[in-house]
């Protein structure tokens, strides 16, 4: 179902009717919007990995690019977004994706305790665990909604809204059927007892399209009759959940429950007709998960406890569907967010079909110059199988206006056969220590340096783990209140197993991953241009990973807001 | 408060009465295929499948076991080549064999980079819904039932002659439009494939020295892009195309496959008919 001239029409209609009232217009409409453009020059390079994709080989240049268009006015929220792909590597980091078009419009109106939407709508119920709609523009996911939405508001404390639509792919339409409904309430305490309560509960039923059905049913008639059983068209998820403020404390509790789905689980054995062992099939089973988060703020000191369990959670608008493709739900990640070079390269993702998790998290502020974060979790499957464990700590000096110094260690083991689908490979065991030092010289001028150094563990052969012992050096100069320049470079000191080899004497290289960026910010314009080499690795956002192959290119990119 | 309980009670219940449903019927396989073509007048849609592959890739047997399977419902009607290239394909340094051609590199670009393995193209068709040609193994099954119930356009026969003294391999391709195809570019690919061959692969209990490869291709008659077809495709008209070949000594003949199908270029790359036989009978 492309979207197609008809739809274009009717926005061109839409906004032309309201060209006219474009800005602050008498009648009060206001139209607001952004723009995101990113262009790669593909430069090959052998070594390193960055090659053979159709960018490198023979299109050079790849871009994305999304407009958002918004206006308000009579109580409506209109918008359209045109995204564009050209020789893309965002969708598949391997391939080119070519397409553009209408991305997402929607129409809003409230009346009176009554509201409605219709179009691609991103929404959530409870933390995401039965539903989630939304975009993730560094994976490319955007699983928009597209269809109709209805909420009412009984009185301030009560709020029912339901939904059905189908969901987006790219600039095509899932066929499968997910509607869905939730009920929320609000209580709020007397004034002053720092007491509030949300309960709410929440269900979505989706239900395969026939076509999909027939593509289902032709995998399964190709099992063993053991492995076989008979799909069902719907599946149904409930999620009872609530987040209580009392005091210095928030807690919230998810409890979600899925009916019986088919599900394509790839760790799953199957012996195929022909009598070989095969790791990935399709499956029949209900599944659950279990989320909660503890929260204490108080005078300077922070606590979060969180754990989760999942079991069978994989819901997709296809159960053909393989990784960030078709999820209809999402599931909270029990990992610290890092944003440091180094201490982002091992991140694990969610996983649906059996994890166990839990986090701690605690900062204190010792004074106003001195804080300190700690940081813990810890993940096995259901089995009790380490998949994924990390310590980071955090310790914060400084002097307001003038300097800034953090630095720490993390401790990190990291299950490869898991997240890397490399069976066979070690439980990956790495320390990393950095330093993030700012000094600012002047008015809105800065300067800061990052140092990190990962120390991986050997396996039995000798051989450091995947890509053995890391350095990461960077320097950041803001002269001017428009302008920053970084240099970094990522330096493969004590190379492991993985990392690339001389083509004669087969040695390990040692290989350099600089990278260079210019920032310039006027208002709400920001552009960049960078030169980028950059390792393989994995990309996660919010738990939802991918692994990335090597880059090497240039990169150029505009944001603007109006 | 106590109506919108009610009422989020009946919602409950209007989505619960619903749970019982008609289900499918399904039909797991009970060991007696095979679904099989058997002369040129009776020949029905034969559907081509390109798998990719490599000796590094460590969930691609699990690929290679699917197609086995899908081969014995199948039969001949399904024709399989499992093209070694990517990232995946380089040799190990104890690889007896290096399964990597010129046309499977061209190819992976050609048909787009897996996103993830195993992957499979099937009548390098888009089929609706999906963003590229390239397939996870969840769909093949599907798909490939799908293409098997279109009636071919066009019919394919070939013969394959090898000379035992210069190892030479003649190919005759006749084809038999069933429709006048008025497609702009319509194309005829011919590949090699050898089966059974016994070396090194990455699998998930680790690097198994005796993998036993199958449909490897082994080289292309034509370019990667396949060979224009210029003689009108009428319908009632029978054309004629002849591809030779000389083995390379190495290559166990008697375990040789050739495949031609017919395909469109341009913009689609649909395949309209596929047909595989033994170099040796």
């Amino acid at each position: 179902m492309k979207l197609g001239l008809h739809t274009l029409l009717v926005y061109l209609a839409l906004f032309g009717f309201l060209g006219p009232l474009f800005g602050q217009t008498p009648s009060g409409g206001r139209i607001s919007g952004n723009l995101e453009a990113n262009g790669n020059f593909f430069l090959r390079d052998t070594l390193i990995g960055a090659a053979n994709t159709p960018q490198y080989d023979r299109q050079i240049f790849g871009s994305d690019a999304w407009l958002n268009l918004n206006y308000s006015n009579w109580g409506f929220d209109f918008s359209i977004r045109f995204d564009v792909f050209n020789n893309s590597n965002l969708l598949n980091p391997q391939g080119s994706y070519t397409d553009l078009g209408i991305g997402r419009w929607y129409i809003h109106k409230e009346v009176e305790n009554f509201d409605f939407s219709a179009g691609y709508l991103y929404d959530q119920i409870g933390s995401g665990i039965i539903f989630r709609s939304y975009e993730q523009r560094a994976l490319l996911i955007d699983n928009a909604l597209v269809g109709l939405r209805v909420g009412y508001n009984f009185g301030e404390h009560l709020r029912v809204k339901a939904f059905s639509g189908l969901q987006k792919q790219q600039f095509e339409l899932y066929k499968s059927v997910i509607a869905g409904a939730s009920i929320e309430y609000f209580l709020l305490g007397k004034e002053g007892s720092r007491f509030t309560w949300a309960p709410g509960f929440g269900v979505v039923r989706r239900t395969l399209d026939d076509a999909t059905m027939n593509n289902l049913v032709a995998t399964i008639n190709t099992y063993k009759p053991t492995d076989a059983f008979v799909p069902r068209y719907t599946a149904y998820a409930f999620s009872l959940y609530h987040t209580l403020n009392l005091g210095p404390f928030v807690w919230y509790a998810e409890g979600a429950f899925k009916t019986k789905d088919n599900m394509s689980d790839p760790l799953a054995e199957r012996v195929t007709i022909t009598g070989d062992t095969i790791v990935g099939k399709l499956i029949q089973a209900p599944g659950s998960v279990i989320y909660t988060s503890l929260s204490y703020a108080n005078k300077g000191l922070g606590l979060t406890l969180e754990g989760k369990r999942t079991e069978n959670f994989s819901f997709r608008t296809r159960p053909q569907e393989e990784l960030n493709r078709g999820l209809i739900n999402f599931l909270p990640p029990m990992m610290r967010v890092n944003t440091y070079r180094l201490t982002a390269r091992y991140m694990p993702a969610t996983q649906e079909f059996g994890e166990l998790a839990v986090q701690a998290d605690a900062r204190y502020a010792i004074s106003k110059r001195t804080s300190v974060n700690v940081n813990f979790s810890n993940i096995t499957d259901l089995n009790g199988k380490q998949l994924y464990r990390e310590l980071f700590t955090a310790l914060l000096l400084k002097k307001a206006r003038v300097w800034q110094l953090t630095t720490g260690v993390q401790f990190q083991r990291y299950n490869q056969q898991v997240y890397f689908f490399k069976p066979g490979e070690p439980l990956l065991e790495n320390v990393t220590p950095y330093v993030d030092f700012l000094y600012r010289y002047g008015k809105r001028r800065s300067v800061r340096f990052e140092a990190q150094y990962m120390f991986t563990g050997e396996d039995s052969k000798g051989l450091g783990y995947d890509y053995g012992d890391w350095v990461f050096g960077l320097v950041e100069i803001s002269p001017a209140a428009k302008w920053t320049f970084t240099f970094s470079d990522m330096y493969n000191i004590g190379p492991g197993k993985n990392s690339p080899s001389d083509a004669t004497s087969g040695k390990k290289l040692s290989v350099h991953f600089p990278r260079f960026d210019i920032f310039y910010t006027h208002g709400a314009n920001r552009f960049s241009l960078s030169y980028v080499k950059q390792v393989e690795g994995v990309v996660c956002t919010g738990g939802v990973c991918r692994i990335e192959p090597a880059f090497s290119g240039v990169k150029v990119a505009v944001n603007s807001s109006f | 408060m106590k109506h919108i309980l009610y009422g989020l009670a009946l919602c409950i219940a209007l989505l619960s009465s619903s749970c019982e449903e008609i289900p499918p019927v399904i039909n797991p396989f009970d060991g007696n295929p095979v679904d099989t073509t058997v002369d040129i007048e009776n020949q029905q849609r034969q559907v081509l499948i390109e798998e990719f592959t490599g000796v590094r890739c460590v969930q691609c047997p699990a690929g290679s076991a699917e197609i086995e399977t899908l081969l014995a419902i199948h039969g001949e009607r399904l024709v399989a080549v499992s093209i070694h290239a990517g990232d995946f394909a380089p040799p190990f340094p104890q690889s007896l064999v290096d399964f990597r051609t010129e046309e499977g590199e061209q190819l992976i670009n050609f048909l787009g980079p897996p996103i993830s393995y195993p992957s499979a193209v099937i009548d390098r068709k888009l089929f609706e819904g999906e963003n590229d040609l390239i397939l996870g193994r969840n769909d093949w099954a599907g798909y490939i039932a799908e293409q098997k119930a279109i009636a071919p356009r066009v019919k394919i026969a070939l013969k394959a002659t090898f000379n035992e003294t210069t190892r030479k391999v003649d190919l005759e391709v006749k084809l038999y439009p069933q429709e006048d195809i008025a497609d702009p570019d319509v194309r005829i690919s011919v590949m090699l494939t050898e089966s059974n061959i016994p070396d090194i692969q990455d699998t998930p209990d680790g690097k198994v020295n005796d993998y036993v490869h199958r449909h490897a291709l082994r080289d292309m008659l034509t370019s990667y892009l396949g060979e224009a077809i210029t003689e009108p495709l009428t319908t009632g008209t029978i054309l004629t195309k002849n591809f030779s070949y000389t083995l390379p000594a190495g290559w166990n003949e008697e375990e040789m496959d050739a495949i031609a199908f017919v395909h469109l270029g341009g913009g689609s790359k649909e395949v309209l008919q596929a047909i595989g036989t033994h170099i040796i009978e």
